[in-house]
């Protein structure tokens, strides 16, 4: 119990400093940046196993159809990403940055397309952290864009918010039934 | 001759050639006969044919077109406009495969034709039901049927707009036969029709390629346009941007309205419940979804809402047909222009004036997947407007799936 309350107290200061550490963006005049949090009720490598997929992206975010990448995984690759039909754009072509497997970071740019997020940014990082006396991840996702002409940075921030928010909440889903399942097959 | 080979090895070269190509065409175009315009069309269509094999230059030229006209549009008069339309509809009526036969129908057998192309969308996620018959009704003085027809535009997987299509008629039919008001029936299936697809999304039993990746299907919906035919009213109940036209004395009366998210009380309600309506490539909830009615999105509830808003209309003797078609059709073809199209087919059944000749392959991107006809017994003068209204759309580079339901309403008795 003071265990947890001291772990609680503490979560704030943690967030921070990891944002500090991991997430910074070099922002320029016209441009906008944001940073989304997710508690997952799943153990780091299983959240990792999913993210760290820079080849299949699809695996958990609900809007891709299809990736296709030219390569090995290393930095400088680049993959072909089909959207679904109904969003604001068919297809993204998109940089690996960073693929840490030691902290659990991923990195890409996007560098073309036929949507509106020009010199977009993201990262994504994974930190180990008790939920209610259970292992959890702490997910934290940060990106930079250009406001598009005709939009608002408020606009803009609310847009690529949503898009994530829905990508999150997906990798939580998918997380925590590969957690349960991952439970029930040690316990057999 | 030289000059045509000319242009075609231009455009073979340069993407960008095309574009201005097609501005110095159209320049052209203006100087010559009615004749040659025709000729020029037809050209026209087939150098479509040709940019419509390469992705990019499709998207260039689509864009072009559709600015083009656009101004076009704003600037010709009324009679420009409908000249142009003819001249286009004239080639597109030479691609027909036969002579229009009037054939003797059944005693009120519904009249209608069906007609679905993929057109330029890598999937087809467009469906299309019609159930002659769907509902008996037995009254003091004879039994009747009921006629059903519905278009699903599905967008994020097909699957959402297939099991639209299997199912809604019978949640339609159930809920009509347990309370006879059309309002509270269409808007009781449709929302049954919603939860049964959310439910499927929840249990991963879609069975559509979204499963290879991973089971939930939040992000997939389907707009739905359902039009009941009875012997005295014209009932539609409409979910999206698909649209339903009357066709009344020669003139054009939309029996649906677009929900579009910009639409002030759709904008009113979408904010109210939260949302919010971001201009990102037109108007979109969240700057997301570019209609703000669907069945499914589960993810974007309660902001898109599956509640139908439904026209009860009482037929009349100057009923000519009535059009269900998705937005690849209506973002490219005013009403007036496909009611004009569809009236010259049916009136050609009355005294052939349409001409045929051998059809022709269109060959470009999606032509080949066309569709037509249902499994019953379509009409022919119905399926050929349906046909030449799908034709119509890809000649104006719509950009998405097309499919357009044709019911002829006229009586012959």
């Amino acid at each position: 119990m003071e265990a947890n309350g001291i772990e609680n107290l503490t979560n704030p200061n943690q967030e921070r400093e990891f944002i500090r550490r991991h997430h910074k963006h070099e922002l320029v005049d016209n441009q906008c940046s944001s940073t989304l949090v997710k508690h997952i009720n799943a153990p780091v490598h299983i959240v990792w196993s999913l993210v760290r997929r820079f080849d299949q992206p699809q695996k958990y975010k609900p809007f891709i159809s299809r990736c296709v990448v030219k390569g090995n995984m290393e930095i400088g690759t680049v993959r072909e990403v089909d959207v679904k039909s109904g969003l604001p754009a068919t297809r993204s072509t998109e940089r690996l940055e960073l693929l840490d497997d030691n902290e659990h970071i991923l990195s890409i740019r996007i560098v073309g397309g036929d949507h509106r997020l020009k010199n977009y940014s993201s990262i994504i990082s994974l930190h180990p952290e008790t939920i209610e006396g259970r292992i959890g991840t702490l997910v934290i996702e940060s990106f930079v864009v250009d406001v598009p002409e005709g939009n608002t940075k408020d606009e803009t921030c609310y847009f690529v918010e949503a898009l994530i928010k829905c990508n999150l909440k997906s990798l939580a889903d998918i997380s925590e039934r590969l957690a349960v399942q991952d439970t029930t097959e040690s316990r057999v | 001759m030289a000059e045509i080979c000319y242009e075609n090895e231009t455009m073979m070269i340069e993407t960008t050639a095309t574009v201005v190509k097609k501005a110095t065409t159209t320049t052209r175009r203006r100087e010559r006969s009615s004749s040659q315009a025709a000729r020029r069309r037809r050209m026209e269509i087939r150098r479509f044919k040709f940019v419509s094999g390469e992705q990019e230059p499709v998207f260039v030229d689509g864009d072009l077109q559709r600015r083009r006209r656009r101004e076009s549009t704003v600037a010709a008069s009324t009679s420009t406009v409908f000249y142009e339309t003819a001249k286009e509809v004239v080639v597109l009526c030479e691609s027909l495969s036969s002579t229009v036969v009037a054939l003797p129908d059944p005693e009120a057998y519904p009249k209608y034709g069906v007609a679905s192309v993929c057109g330029r969308r890598r999937e087809m996620e467009d469906a299309v039901a019609v159930h002659p018959f769907f509902s008996r009704h037995q009254t003091e003085y004879s039994s009747t049927g009921f006629h059903y027809c519905g278009v699903y535009d599905g967008h994020g997987c097909s699957h959402v707009a297939m099991k639209c299509r299997e199912r809604l008629h019978e949640l339609v039919r159930e809920e009509f036969e347990a309370d006879a008001d059309w309002e509270k029936s269409m808007a009781r299936s449709f929302t049954r029709m919603d939860m049964e697809v959310v439910a499927l999304n929840a249990d991963g039993a879609a069975k559509c390629r979204c499963e290879l990746q991973r089971p939930d299907c939040d992000a997939v919906g389907s707009t739905a346009v359902v039009s009941v035919l009875t012997p005295e009213k014209i009932i539609v109940a409409n979910c999206g941007d698909s649209r339903a036209v009357l066709c009344r004395n020669g003139k054009a009366i939309a029996l649906s309205s677009d929900h579009k998210p910009d639409r002030p009380d759709e904008l009113d309600r979408i904010q109210a419940a939260g949302g919010r309506v971001i201009y990102w490539d037109g108007p979109r909830v969240l700057g997301v979804l570019a209609m703000s009615r669907a069945i499914g999105d589960n993810y974007l509830k309660p902001y898109v809402i599956s509640r139908p808003e439904v026209t009860v209309t009482d037929r009349a003797n100057g009923d000519d047909f009535l059009i269900l078609a998705s937005d690849g059709l209506w973002d490219v073809v005013s009403n007036e222009t496909a009611c004009s199209v569809v009236r010259m087919c049916l009136r050609g059944k009355v005294n052939g004036q349409v001409s045929s000749s051998p059809e022709r392959e269109m060959t470009g991107v999606g032509a080949g997947n066309v569709v037509v006809g249902g499994g019953d017994l379509p009409d022919k003068a119905c399926e050929e407007a349906s046909l030449l209204l799908t034709r119509l759309a890809l000649a104006r580079q719509s950009s998405d799936n097309v499919s357009v339901v044709v019911v002829d309403l006229r009586r012959d008795t």
